[in-house]
């Protein structure tokens, strides 16, 4: 299998291919990422058409010392906030459940509904229900990085790279926004199960 | 029997509590890990074949059987309706255009086509003579060479002027600009 590497000098040398091939591997984390920042899947999708058009336009001065995956992000992490800085329209909140689960997220719960008892995986989807909410509720800069931290898996220097904010900025916005998380998935009920209460002691 | 991805949820949640920042870290990423749909959604179908067609590289498909597309079978249908209703009319018209049609009329018709195109010839004629004049008057000065080195310097500034609120513009992407909610 090609690294992405080697499919982004494939694309840039013409090979339609591996242009295709590179939207495949990343059209799920730019969608995904650009969808939770401007909560609209119809504007997501536009413009995460718009990130795969740029990047193809871009791929002859990429440089494979950058890593294929946070040069994508960056393009997206910019063209997500030049849409918003023109001034973002009305648009209807994204609801968790059935649009993840309609599509990229119905066969993961699936397969996962496969191997655990029913009871399991309602508790799986009620937790992932409630962790995207709280992700939702988060102010965008700390949801980017929540997003491209624990679930892109981006270290801190690809963040700093791709936002182009300095280190102790992004360790400091994962900082604040993971305390946050905490509270609300605390508040949406999701509490530490409290040790059994010893047994009273006998007189 | 407890499941991983709620061992991790305590786990984060009590390190949290604690201000054990590692541990949090380090149970989130897990409790991330065992809960794969979070955070990520597939893209509608086709969305790999809407980029190709996008950045030029295909065109759009067309689809296999034509009349298969509803909107066609749409056209398709208020066009023969229409056609229906325009052979009512058929006979009446070409009854009246038989009757003005005679070599006198013809002649008659080609000349006025004629004078009519001549006249608007001259218009135009006109309206580009005067457009001339203008932009002759306006060049007269730039042959003064302080006048061009004027306006050159004035184009060089504004494009540099230009290009420095371009880069102030595009240069800090930081969502706080953008919404500070």
């Amino acid at each position: 299998m090609k690294t992405d590497t080697e499919l982004a000098a494939s694309a840039a040398q013409g090979s339609q291919d591996a242009f295709r091939e590179l939207v495949k591997r990343f059209e799920r984390p730019v969608y995904s990422l650009v969808l939770r920042m401007v909560q609209d899947p119809a504007t997501a999708e536009d413009l995460a058409q718009e990130v795969f058009v740029k990047a193809f336009r871009a791929l002859r001065s990429y440089d494979p010392r950058w890593k294929f995956s946070s040069w994508l992000f960056k393009i997206a992490h910019n063209t997500t906030i030049d849409h918003l800085r023109r001034g973002t329209p009305e648009t209807v909140p994204l609801e968790a459940g059935e649009d993840e689960e309609g599509r990229g997220g119905l066969a993961a719960v699936l397969a996962y509904q496969s191997v655990e008892d029913p009871r399991a995986a309602a508790e799986r989807r009620d937790l992932a229900r409630s962790l995207e909410r709280a992700i939702r509720r988060l102010r965008p800069d700390y949801r980017e990085a929540v997003l491209m931290f624990y679930v892109h898996g981006a270290t801190y220097q690809e963040i700093c790279e791709v936002t182009g904010q300095p280190l102790g900025t992004v360790k400091t916005n994962l900082h604040r926004a993971r305390k946050e998380l905490a509270q609300m998935m605390a508040g949406l009920g999701w509490g530490p199960v409290k040790p059994a209460a010893p047994p009273p002691r006998r007189a | 029997m407890r499941h991983l991805q709620q061992d991790a949820l305590d786990r984060w949640l009590a390190a949290e509590r604690d201000g054990r920042d590692g541990e949090a870290e380090a149970a989130l990423l897990e409790m991330f890990e065992a809960l794969p749909t979070v955070g990520m959604t597939a893209p509608p179908a086709g969305f790999a074949d809407r980029v190709l067609v996008r950045a030029g590289l295909r065109t759009a498909a067309v689809p296999a059987d034509l009349f298969a597309w509803r909107p066609l079978r749409i056209v398709l249908g208020l066009a023969l309706a229409a056609t229906g209703f325009g052979v009512l009319w058929l006979p009446p018209l070409l009854h009246f255009l038989a009757g003005l049609w005679s070599v006198g009329g013809a002649i008659q018709g080609g000349i006025r086509v004629l004078t009519d195109a001549g006249q608007w010839l001259a218009t135009v004629l006109r309206i580009w003579d005067f457009l001339v004049t203008i932009v002759h008057d306006l060049a007269q000065p730039l042959a003064v060479p302080q006048v061009m080195a004027v306006l050159v310097l004035s184009l060089l500034a504004s494009s540099l002027a230009f290009r420095y609120l371009r880069d102030q513009i595009t240069g800090e992407r930081n969502l706080t600009y953008v919404d500070p909610s």
